[in-house]
């Protein structure tokens, strides 16, 4: 049994219009993939591709109009898609626990850091304060922060970016949590800082065993930290593996022009291979492939729902030429 | 940022002495404000020493005398000290809107929260009621529900509470709004806490200063709304030392030439209020650096 499975997920934003009509925006449309004990999954697509959507109905994060209507996530066997708020709070900073977006305004602006990370383990464990206020100190020289016990008094507003961030980090991995979902854990930071960030969290999930779930739309990130890769586009996976056999071996068009897009391959290739085009309009889907409005090899056959080819034990993705790659020829 | 500027802010007990000055720097209304009403606070506190009769104790061969030597702001119609009463006026000023804003701010700052968060049609309901409530004049509602209910001064304290909660109510959920979605509230929820601590630790901190900006103004209103009550009648009843009574009693006088009756409780009641509305307007601007305009 694998620890996160996420099968056929559905999640739609059901509005009304201002003249009365029913208005769906079909956000994720059947989204499977599975992550085992201790595997770092990267999952990328492109701005609206239900990256963040994915994360946060694994996360019961969503409100309305925003819900799930279709499909599962199982965590260790566990259905959450229909766990009750109560039981859900039990796994949700604890068992699981998610690095969000812009650092700083994820902190409580009117608590200290050291006070927010003595109450998240409070809330799920039995722990003194004093014991608790001792493991934050040493969570906090972990993160590398200098001064750590002096830091606890510091209020979120008198923290740089990169210091917020690895006080997120901190408090995600303060509970030894099994799985953390890190949400574009490093937007708004400079290179430098990213990379150290990066490095910083990576070791230490990879050091106590943890499974991760890193999104973001830099492929880099991918290739050096992921042992697996999903590619999002428009509410689904359509290309799914380890991170060697997807760059090597990209059987999706859209991966292929993710990859090919990226700055090293431009370099190589001379010219900019673009993946361009505007993300599908989530309210009117096209019809079959979601992609193939803007696929250079779209043909009939597309109009038809791609299959989910399995090419390895591993290695899946959904197009009616996966097998038989039209790109093969080029090289 | 070095760790010296961060350690000094942090250790410096010297920072509560230097507070007053500073906020009587960026807010001199505040400060005057509060200074009033400190001294309000001080006649209330000590008004059986301070005052040179009883507020009740009638003089009957003094009746309507004029400010004199012996009695400083003359004497009413019973023969009882006005300066004496207006002191002791202080003490149902303070005694009717304190409890009566804890009323309004128990009762709105909770609705306000759990419409705020929740949404939907539970939102939609309480905020119906709600402007129902802020339909009518609140006065007039007031004075109905007193007039109905019995005269007595807990029947005031509750009705004048109940009428002005949805001020509060409002102004926690439109704060509440603005804070639910994304940002610290979103990732507290990831991080698990229940509902009922995500309301009242991590968003209520966040969402009251305008409910706070709003405390004195509320006060203010509500010694008005007392002494109103009182003036036509309704609530507090003579010979009790309230300033609104005294001001009905004295208004009979006026014409007569004993303007002193009616005068000073006046004085008293605009001094108060306007010391409330001056320490409100004071904390708005504190509170709310950017905005620079005055409420009411």
């Amino acid at each position: 049994m694998s620890l996160l499975e996420v099968e056929n997920l559905h999640t739609h934003f059901i509005s009304r219009t201002l003249n009365d009509e029913l208005r769906v925006a079909k956000g994720l449309n059947g989204v499977t993939f599975s992550l085992e004990n201790g595997e770092i999954m990267g999952l990328v697509g492109e701005t609206g591709a239900g990256k963040s959507l994915t994360a946060m109905s694994i996360m019961g994060l969503l409100s309305p109009p925003a819900r799930i209507v279709d499909g599962s996530a199982r965590f260790d066997g566990i259905e959450l898609t229909n766990m009750k708020r109560e039981e859900l709070d039990q796994l949700r900073g604890n068992e699981i626990t998610m690095i969000v977006q812009s650092p700083v305004s994820s902190l409580d602006p009117l608590k200290r850091i050291g006070r927010q990370l003595v109450r998240i383990q409070q809330v799920h464990q039995d722990i003194s304060k004093a014991e608790a206020h001792q493991r934050a100190v040493e969570m906090l020289r972990t993160v590398g922060i200098p001064n750590p016990a002096l830091r606890t008094r510091a209020w979120p507003h008198e923290l740089s970016g990169g210091m917020a961030q690895r006080v997120l980090i901190a408090m995600a991995l303060i509970n030894s949590p099994r799985l953390v979902i890190a949400d574009e854990p490093t937007t708004g930071l400079d290179v430098t800082v990213q990379a150290q960030i990066l490095d910083l969290f990576l070791d230490l999930v990879r050091e106590r065993g943890l499974s991760a779930i890193i999104i973001t739309h830099d492929l880099g990130i991918v290739a050096h930290y992921c042992s697996k890769m999903a590619v999002m586009f428009a509410g689904r996976v359509v290309e799914q593996g380890p991170v060697r056999t997807v760059f090597k071996d990209a059987r999706h068009p859209y991966t292929r022009a993710l990859i090919n897009s990226t700055p090293s391959r431009v370099a190589r290739y001379g010219h900019v291979r673009s993946a361009g085009g505007a993300p599908p309009n989530l309210y009117d889907l096209p019809k079959g492939c979601h992609y193939r409005d803007r696929c250079e090899f779209s043909a009939d056959i597309c109009a038809t729902i791609p299959p989910e080819v399995h090419l390895d034990s591993a290695h899946l993705a959904s197009c009616h030429f996966s097998l038989n790659v039209p790109w093969a020829a080029e090289g | 940022m070095s760790s010296e500027t961060l350690a000094q802010p942090l250790g410096g007990r010297i920072q509560w002495l230097r507070r007053p000055r500073g906020i009587a720097r960026r807010s001199p209304t505040f400060a005057a404000g509060l200074i009033i009403i400190l001294v309000y606070g001080f006649v209330a506190l000590f008004a059986p020493v301070l005052t040179p009769f009883d507020a009740i104790n009638a003089f009957p061969y003094h009746v309507l005398e004029s400010p004199n030597g012996r009695f400083l702001l003359g004497t009413d119609g019973n023969g009882m000290d006005v300066l004496s009463r207006v002191m002791y006026g202080t003490r149902y000023a303070f005694g009717i809107a304190i409890p009566a804003v804890i009323l309004m701010v128990a009762i709105g700052v909770p609705l306000g929260l759990i419409a705020g968060y929740k949404g939907g049609i539970l939102d939609e309901v309480l905020l119906r009621i709600l402007d129902v409530m802020r339909s009518f004049p609140a006065i007039i509602l007031a004075l109905a529900v007193v007039a109905a209910t019995g005269q007595t001064l807990v029947n005031v304290v509750v009705v004048l509470g109940l009428v002005e909660a949805p001020i509060f109510a409002r102004v926690v959920r439109a704060e509440v709004l603005a804070l639910r979605s994304g940002g610290y509230v979103e990732a507290a929820v990831a991080a698990g806490n229940p509902v009922r601590r995500l309301l009242f630790v991590h968003i209520m901190p966040n969402a009251i200063s305008g409910a706070t900006a709003q405390i004195p103004l509320r006060m203010a209103w509500a010694v008005r709304a007392s002494a109103t009550l009182a003036f036509l009648g309704v609530g507090i009843q003579a010979p009790a030392p309230e300033w609104g009574a005294m001001i009905r009693q004295g208004a009979e006088f006026l014409i007569s030439g004993q303007w002193w009756v009616a005068l000073f409780p006046g004085v008293a009641l605009v001094g108060i209020v306007l010391g409330f509305n001056l320490v409100g307007d004071g904390l708005h601007d504190l509170l709310d650096p950017k905005s620079k305009t005055a409420s009411k």
